[in-house]
């Protein structure tokens, strides 16, 4: 850790936090709503788009996030809880940029790695390190960098000579150990974690959370975890968001967010 | 006209990834194949001899026809040919290339616009390619360079953004419904054979074929490179077909740019 400042001596888990966060705000959500309208089927979505609704072929829609307004700021680590169907993964794939709000604005600032679905995105027809220069490639990677990082990949997914081997012939395992060496080996300024702490076998998991700890401990990453164990958050996070129906109901410590939860729900 | 802005933004900027991953493209469509970059020349060359065989030899339409000073026949024919390799596969792929890289849509941030110019650029490399053989063919035929072949990387730039345009407006639909795949798929037979690849437009003896063929894009580059190779013509000196291209550029950049901005924030939740 770099920071200079005293650790708190609590003798518990506290002193893994972080310690140092500046006051930066590198994510902000602001009256944010995401409508997703759903239909009878696929034609009916098709003219509901050009505002051509049928009677009885519009279903309603459902807001995922619901004027949802909250600040994240450099170096926190936050932890998301909430039921299935809370919008938690909604608002990371905002904070990610591939789904855009309905209403309201999200403003991101510095890169973002995401750890959502880890076996999405690979081409299967490249092999293993022709797809880590393609992601690289697509995040605007120098080629010097990519040099640099595909190494740390390769030895961190331990694919050994199927690093050369086209990505159709890798296991499920494979596959996401390769997107999840990928995700933490890019110096992220953002990591988002989506419940993907069970990739490959015990040995491996081990690996992530010590690397993912690793990242969390330098002040400069700002690290989004959703999961629904209470004690994984407890250990990686300082502060907790809890959501329900898309709206934030409890934002606070991650101690009292979590005992929240696990009271409510 | 903040959206046109945002997609001519998002292609500038990204640029670097857009021509990385052409190339990427590329080198898929040649994995898995001991011959690889020979295939990108081997159905181009089997089609052309078809038509060749077919049209000169068989029913006799062409050099056996014209008069003994006319250029060799397979060279009108390639000079038509040969830019319809590009439109077919911008007809067929280039409408759809959304499902064509699901994870740049809805697991990477990345801008739509630009997937569609990921795939025109890499169906340009394979024309480039094509266009040196036809250059090669052109100097076999013992054609001279003149001041006409100007005009092939004009058409070239032109080709390149008009079908740019129109990747951009089809594969936002077809993203939401599958309907225009289909559609494009069904319309890709009658566009060849209808729209002069195989035929001289201007020799059609009805005139209003002629009028509806003015407002045909694929009629339009047809009988634009083979001015440029073959006719000795310029293509700005036909009006009517100049002049209906011009319409339907308009009119595809206008709806290109609707499209984009009522779906472009849609297409990742539907996907």
């Amino acid at each position: 850790m770099s920071s200079n400042e005293p650790k708190p001596n609590l003798g518990d888990a506290k002193n893994l936090h972080k310690t140092s966060v500046s006051n930066e705000v590198v994510i902000r959500f602001d009256h944010v709503t995401k409508t997703y309208n759903l239909y009878k089927n696929d034609k009916a979505r098709f003219l509901g788009i050009f505002n051509i609704r049928k009677e009885g072929m519009f279903l309603g829609s459902v807001n995922a996030s619901d004027d949802l307004s909250f600040e994240i700021r450099k170096g926190e680590a936050v932890a998301f809880l909430g039921r299935n169907g809370a919008g938690k993964s909604t608002a990371l794939k905002m904070v990610t940029g591939v789904t855009h709000p309905t209403e309201g604005t999200v403003e991101v600032r510095g890169r973002v790695s995401a750890l959502l679905e880890l076996t999405a995105g690979f081409d299967k027809q490249l092999t293993g390190r022709e797809n880590i220069a393609l992601r690289g490639q697509i995040l605007g990677l120098m080629r010097e960098e990519i040099k640099e990082i595909e190494p740390k990949v390769i030895d961190f997914a331990e694919l050994g000579v199927y690093i050369d081997q086209p990505m159709r012939t890798y296991s499920s395992g494979m596959k996401a150990r390769l997107g999840f060496a990928f995700a933490v080996a890019i110096d992220p300024e953002i990591l988002v974690v989506d419940e993907a702490l069970s990739v490959g076998d015990r040995a491996f998991q081990r690996k992530c959370i010590a690397r993912i700890r690793e990242i969390m401990m330098d002040e400069n990453v700002t690290v989004l975890f959703v999961t629904h164990a209470s004690a994984t958050a407890k250990e990686f996070c300082s502060r907790g968001l809890v959501l329900d129906h898309g709206k934030c109901v409890y934002d606070s410590t991650i101690e009292d967010a979590t005992a929240y939860y696990e009271k409510n729900y | 006209m903040g959206a046109l802005n945002t997609i001519l933004k998002d292609n500038w900027e990204w640029r670097k990834q857009i021509s990385r991953l052409a190339v990427f493209e590329l080198v898929k469509k040649s994995r898995g194949a001991v011959l690889s970059w020979a295939w990108f020349f081997v159905k181009p060359a089997m089609y052309i001899f078809c038509f060749w065989f077919a049209l000169d030899i068989g029913l006799r339409v062409g050099s056996g026809a014209a008069d003994a000073s006319a250029p060799p026949y397979i060279l009108w024919l390639c000079a038509g040919l040969i830019p319809w390799f590009f439109m077919q596969d911008m007809l067929g792929a280039g409408i759809d290339v959304m499902h064509r890289y699901p994870y740049l849509v809805n697991k990477i941030k990345f801008p739509l616009s630009a997937i569609s110019t990921i795939y025109v650029s890499a169906t340009m490399l394979v024309q480039l390619m094509l266009m040196v053989a036809l250059f090669a063919i052109y100097a076999a035929c013992g054609m001279q360079f003149d001041v006409y072949l100007l005009q092939v990387p004009i058409l070239l730039v032109l080709m390149f953004v008009f079908w740019d345009l129109v990747s951009i407006l089809f594969s936002h639909l077809s993203a939401i419904s599958k309907d225009v795949k289909n559609l494009m798929n069904a319309m890709s037979t009658p566009f060849f054979w209808l729209s002069g690849v195989i035929f001289d437009v201007k020799s059609v003896p009805l005139d209003w074929v002629q009028g509806i063929m003015a407002f045909n894009p694929i009629t339009f580059f047809v009988t634009s490179f083979r001015g440029a190779f073959y006719d000795k013509t310029w293509f700005w000196n036909d009006p009517m077909l100049c002049g209906g291209f011009v319409v339907v550029f308009v009119i595809t950049l206008a709806l290109a740019v609707l499209v984009y901005k009522k779906l472009n924030e849609e297409v990742a939740d539907v996907l």
